[in-house]
């Protein structure tokens, strides 16, 4: 963990709130404030009113900033006092971090404000408590459900780089051994491998995507289940043409809800079954890229005639099975049923989504990093293997070197450090020594 | 007082932790007894006749910036000198030196025994004599007891050693000098935690049965700096060593005698190292690999007895006489020494502070291969910190503990003390962090102020090392000289470098990586009378700046943890918030510093927090 950055951080409990606090700490976070926030305070410790210009979006919000050492962490701090909500404190979280800042480390404001010789009494009562708050709020995010598979992708891509640092290091700490020592193009290559499966990962980060551009959630089921009703329902008007005739929707439609913080895009689909329509064929197929796409699926089933239907999509963990048609026979309480005839359970549908987003259990992918921290550690480490790429022609010493760090980057998700895992690969792999 | 009885600092073994430690306790002042079991086991070289190589070789440079004598002695008794990973870095480049290993040996003991307040005593130590918190002496296997206020046990492999060649095994040391029998269960008696360790050696062949012209020479490099930087210049880099390879047929005799290996016989019960693996084990862990190296050197220029490694081996004579004989050149062996396995006991090393005194009993200090470690520069090097802080404790001062960023040394203690060590610990450069910074040429610069700190740098090294850093300077001055387009087009194009039309510093010319120091000395008769040792630091320290840099960042983030001391008597278990694991383990390892904590396995970041937090409530750590 590097303490010279500037590190960022919400600072008010994830959720509702009238305002939400964010805040950052490190030589440069006033630079930082600067570059986004119109009408500045001129002095320290004035707060001041203005606009947080980020990216996709601008608020108004209120600013104050401290100077080294006046300050909790003895540092420059600036905070910015933002509306409430999950979505705007991201965002400017999101800002920030494409700004030059990193996302700080569990307990790391008050780590620097020790390091710095600031702590007291008074605050370390509070300290505490937040750990606490901290790790409560992880649970619920679903962090430990994550972490698992995470961690697995992330020693995937560990163990690729512990290979080639320890083909690296064999030729620098063994150089006299009847070996075939790395090339700049073997390491080259797997720089680029680890470096797109970095990419990929991070590719899965759409919790900005998110926040930024809502959530997708395909509506899919058999023909005339009542799909294109729901659509309307959920939105609140009548967008989907809905008929008795099987297969009245033929392409997807989209529309979008925003429901308490979170855009929903709800995708409507054509109905799944074999036709010779061609016109209709093209909407299914559309169909299957929707379920591919989407980040939550609806399955919706015909509460009449239940029978087991689409068994692959059932089981995809992005799915949430519904049953229409309530008004006319109820599932109970063990499924969600709803009417989209009479609105019976739709709000209820909306909040069971709300949760498997904020649950984290929205996946496109396997895996998917939704912790801003996980990102940013990702994000180092594609920066780091970018330099050793262009140092590739520099000495191996140097070379090493970056991807040590990219290592280490990776390292701060799982807790892992590079050099004992590296000379334990060497031993494994290479026959060396007297 | 019986003068003979009396000691500051009794130092046990005279190996190269045994004898930096008393060199540097008697040289700080303090009145040293070396007793070791055969005083011809001092400075002896019991495997390879070589000293330095990979990150050794920094490790030798530093204990020479120290002060200490491990340089200087190689120095004196090398016969070859090379500069290994030449062209892949200066963070890598390190020194190596074949050493005559019985001048070597005769050199050091002769440097003991001039020393003023240095004695030596052939004896077994039997037995740590103590009281409730301190070490009070030593008494023999003979029954003498011995009184000191400080005991460096630096006992080697020499523990309840065996060695072992095929069936037949001996309860005897290295090369059968005899081992200590009685002082491990003194060890077992003050609370160690003994575990046993395997090492191994290869057979010593005569020369005259070696089939040179069927081997590839291995000469030394030229114009090679020193070991030690109270030296100028070496004289006897001037011999070579051959290198050949197994065969399959060396492979099938191996493989076919597999079941009288005591290796996987279950007949050696050590941890041997990984790194350092017998020729069976070599065979049987890498099947697919057709051949080995086997590397001649020279025993000595006294001697035709070679030594071959790349063989060490515990399989039975008669076999170990069928694999030699199937390596090319080596066909009509004379094998003089048997190659052999070694078990010994040692000591887990968390026991210790990184001051390397042991935590439970004052004035008790550990060092080398007891702690777990294996090679003669890793003892060495314990060893000298081991005596400087003896003459420290005795004196009340602070201890030398080196930082991982300041020193191979300071990575080496720490892994020790920290995490310890499941097998024999070899230093590697990929253990250290800061790599760029520990580097072979610049040991003085980190080094050399802080022994002069604790007073084992002598004035006359202290002036080298003054003059060196001055020669840097008007270096580093001379660089800022600005030179002309004109003046520099020529120069440029020969080196086939970009020419551009502004005029450029001599020290930007020099960050080009086509031009070196040398081009800019011949080029333009500069440097004139300064040494080579000053100028190729500050080559080094320009044409890597940009790397320098950013290790000395981090290096400045690292040391606000390590500045952040946990004092001794936190009792971990009364800390709310930390886990169970964490406790136990901190409890255990004593940790002296937030940094050193956070980097003890089963510590996790949100414990370190704890601690953040716990330190701060009792306005402690400061």
């Amino acid at each position: 963990m590097k303490n010279n950055e500037v590190i960022a951080a919400i600072s008010t409990p994830v959720g509702r709130g009238a305002i939400s606090v964010v805040r950052m700490s490190g030589k440069g976070s006033i630079e930082i404030a600067k570059s986004l926030f119109k009408n500045m305070p001129e002095k320290a410790n004035e707060l001041k009113l203005g606009r947080f210009n980020g990216e996709n979006f601008s608020d108004q919000a209120m600013c104050v900033y401290f100077s080294s050492p006046r300050s909790y962490t003895g540092e420059d701090m600036v905070e910015f006092q933002m509306h409430g909500g999950y979505a705007v404190a991201n965002a400017a979280l999101k800002t920030l971090l494409n700004n030059g800042c990193r996302l700080a480390e569990h307990g790391e404001f008050t780590k620097r404000a020790y390091l710095n010789g600031k702590m007291n009494l008074a605050n370390v009562e509070g300290v505490m408590d937040i750990i606490d708050a901290e790790s409560v709020t992880a649970a619920e995010n679903g962090y430990k459900m994550l972490t698992g598979a995470l961690d697995g992708k992330i020693s995937e891509l560990q163990d690729k780089l512990t290979d080639l640092l320890a083909q690296i290091e064999v030729a620098l700490d063994y150089p006299e051994e009847d070996l075939e020592y790395v090339t700049k193009e073997q390491i080259k290559d797997a720089l680029s491998e680890v470096k797109q499966k970095t990419q990929n990962l991070l590719d899965t980060s759409s919790k900005g995507r998110i926040i930024k551009n809502g959530v997708n959630i395909a509506i899919v089921g058999k023909t005339n289940v009542g799909k294109s009703s729901l659509l309307n329902t959920l939105v609140g008007y009548d967008r989907a043409i809905v008929t008795d005739i099987e297969g009245t929707t033929r392409d997807t439609l989209s529309e979008s809800y925003v429901y308490r913080d979170v855009k929903f895009n709800f995708i409507d689909t054509a109905g799944l079954r074999k036709t010779s329509d061609v016109v209709e064929n093209i909407g299914i197929e559309r169909s299957k890229k929707a379920v591919e796409n989407a980040d939550i699926v609806l399955l919706i089933y015909d509460g009449e005639k239940v029978d087991g239907e689409y068994e692959e999509i059932a089981k995809n963990p992005k799915t949430i099975k519904v049953f229409n048609k309530a008004d006319i026979k109820n599932h109970g309480n063990d499924v969600l049923s709803v009417s989209a005839k009479t609105g019976e359970n739709v709000e209820k549908l909306k909040e069971v989504i709300y949760e498997k987003i904020k649950l984290g259990n929205i996946s496109s992918s396997d895996v998917m990093i939704t912790n801003a921290r996980h990102i940013d550690c990702l994000n180092r480490a594609l920066q780091s293997l970018d330099r050793a790429n262009e140092v590739i022609d520099e000495t191996l010493d140097c070379i090493s070197l970056e991807i040590r760090e990219g290592w280490q980057a990776l390292g701060e998700i799982t807790g892992a450090t590079a050099n004992e895992e590296v000379v334990n690969r060497i031993f494994e792999k290479f026959c060396v020594g007297k | 007082m019986d003068n003979n009885f009396e000691f500051d600092t009794i130092v046990v073994g005279a190996g190269h932790a045994g004898c930096e430690a008393a060199l540097a306790a008697a040289r700080l002042g303090k009145k040293t007894l070396v007793m070791a079991t055969n005083l011809d086991t001092i400075g002896y070289l019991a495997c390879n006749p070589s000293i330095g190589g990979t990150a050794k070789g920094n490790i030798v440079k530093e204990i020479d910036a120290l002060g200490g004598e491990m340089g200087v002695n190689t120095d004196k008794t090398l016969i070859q000198l090379r500069m290994l990973n030449r062209g892949k870095g200066p963070a890598v480049h390190c020194p190596r030196a074949q050493v005559d290993k019985y001048s070597y040996h005769s050199e050091m003991k002769r440097t003991l025994e001039k020393t003023p307040n240095l004695y030596l005593r052939q004896a077994e130590c039997a037995e740590v004599l103590h009281d409730d918190k301190k070490v009070t002496g030593v008494r023999s296997a003979q029954g003498l007891t011995y009184h000191a206020k400080t005991v460096v046990l630096a006992t080697g492999v020499y523990l309840n050693s065996r060695i072992i060649v095929g069936d037949w095994t001996n309860d005897v040391g290295p090369n059968g000098f005899s081992n200590a029998k009685h002082l491990t269960k003194s060890l077992v008696e003050m609370g160690f935690d003994v575990r046993r360790f395997k090492t191994g050696t290869p057979a010593r062949v005569h020369a005259r049965s070696i089939d040179f012209s069927k081997m590839i020479l291995q000469p030394g490099d030229p114009d090679m700096p020193p070991f030690s930087y109270l030296h100028d210049s070496v004289e006897n880099n001037k011999y070579d060593c051959h290198l050949t390879y197994t065969t399959a047929e060396t492979h099938d005799i191996i493989k076919s005698n597999f079941h009288r290996a005591p290796l996987f016989s279950g007949a050696i019960k050590g941890t041997g190292p990984r790194y350092c693996p017998s020729i069976e084990d070599k065979v049987n862990r890498f099947a697919d690999k057709e051949r080995h190296q086997i590397f001649l050197e020279m025993e000595g220029l006294d001697t035709d007895e070679i030594y071959v490694q790349g063989m060490s081996s515990s399989m039975p004579a008669e076999v170990q006489y069928q694999i030699y004989k199937s390596i090319p050149g080596m066909e009509k062996v004379e094998i003089m020494r048997d190659a052999y396995a070694i078990e010994y006991d040692c000591i887990d090393p968390t026991a210790l502070y990184p001051s390397l005194m042991y935590k439970k009993l004052d004035g008790l200090f550990c060092a080398g291969q007891i702690n777990g470690t294996s090679g003669y520069e890793e003892a060495a090097a314990q060893g000298l910190v081991a005596g400087i802080n003896a003459a420290m404790y005795i004196d009340g001062r602070e201890p030398l503990v080196l930082k991982r960023s300041d020193s191979y040394i300071g990575v080496l203690i720490d892994d020790l003390t920290t995490k310890g060590t499941n097998e024999p610990y070899r230093m590697m450069t990929s253990r250290a962090e800061y790599r760029l910074l520990l580097r072979q040429d610049n040991a003085d610069v980190r080094l050399t102020e802080i022994g002069r700190k604790y007073g084992l740098v002598s004035d006359e090294r202290y002036a080298v090392f003054l003059k060196k850093k001055e020669e840097t300077k008007q270096i580093n001055e001379i660089l800022e000289k600005q030179i002309k387009p004109k003046d520099f087009k020529d120069l440029f194009e020969r080196k086939g470098e970009t020419v551009i039309n502004n005029a450029l510093k001599l020290k930007d010319m020099l960050r080009r990586s086509n031009i070196t120091i040398k081009d800019l000395q011949e080029e333009y008769g500069l440097f004139g009378g300064f040494s080579k040792q000053a100028l190729e630091q500050v080559e080094i320290d320009v044409k890597y700046e940009g790397y320098i840099a950013k290790e000395k960042e981090q290096i400045e983030q690292f040391n606000k943890m390590e500045n952040k001391k946990l004092p001794d008597d936190i009792n971990y278990d009364e800390i709310s918030g930390l886990r169970i694991e964490a406790r136990q383990k901190l409890n255990k390892i004593k940790p002296q510093n937030l940094g050193q904590a956070s980097r003890i396995s089963g510590v996790s970041p949100a414990d370190i927090t704890v601690l953040i937090v716990y330190l701060a409530q009792n306005k402690k750590g400061e």
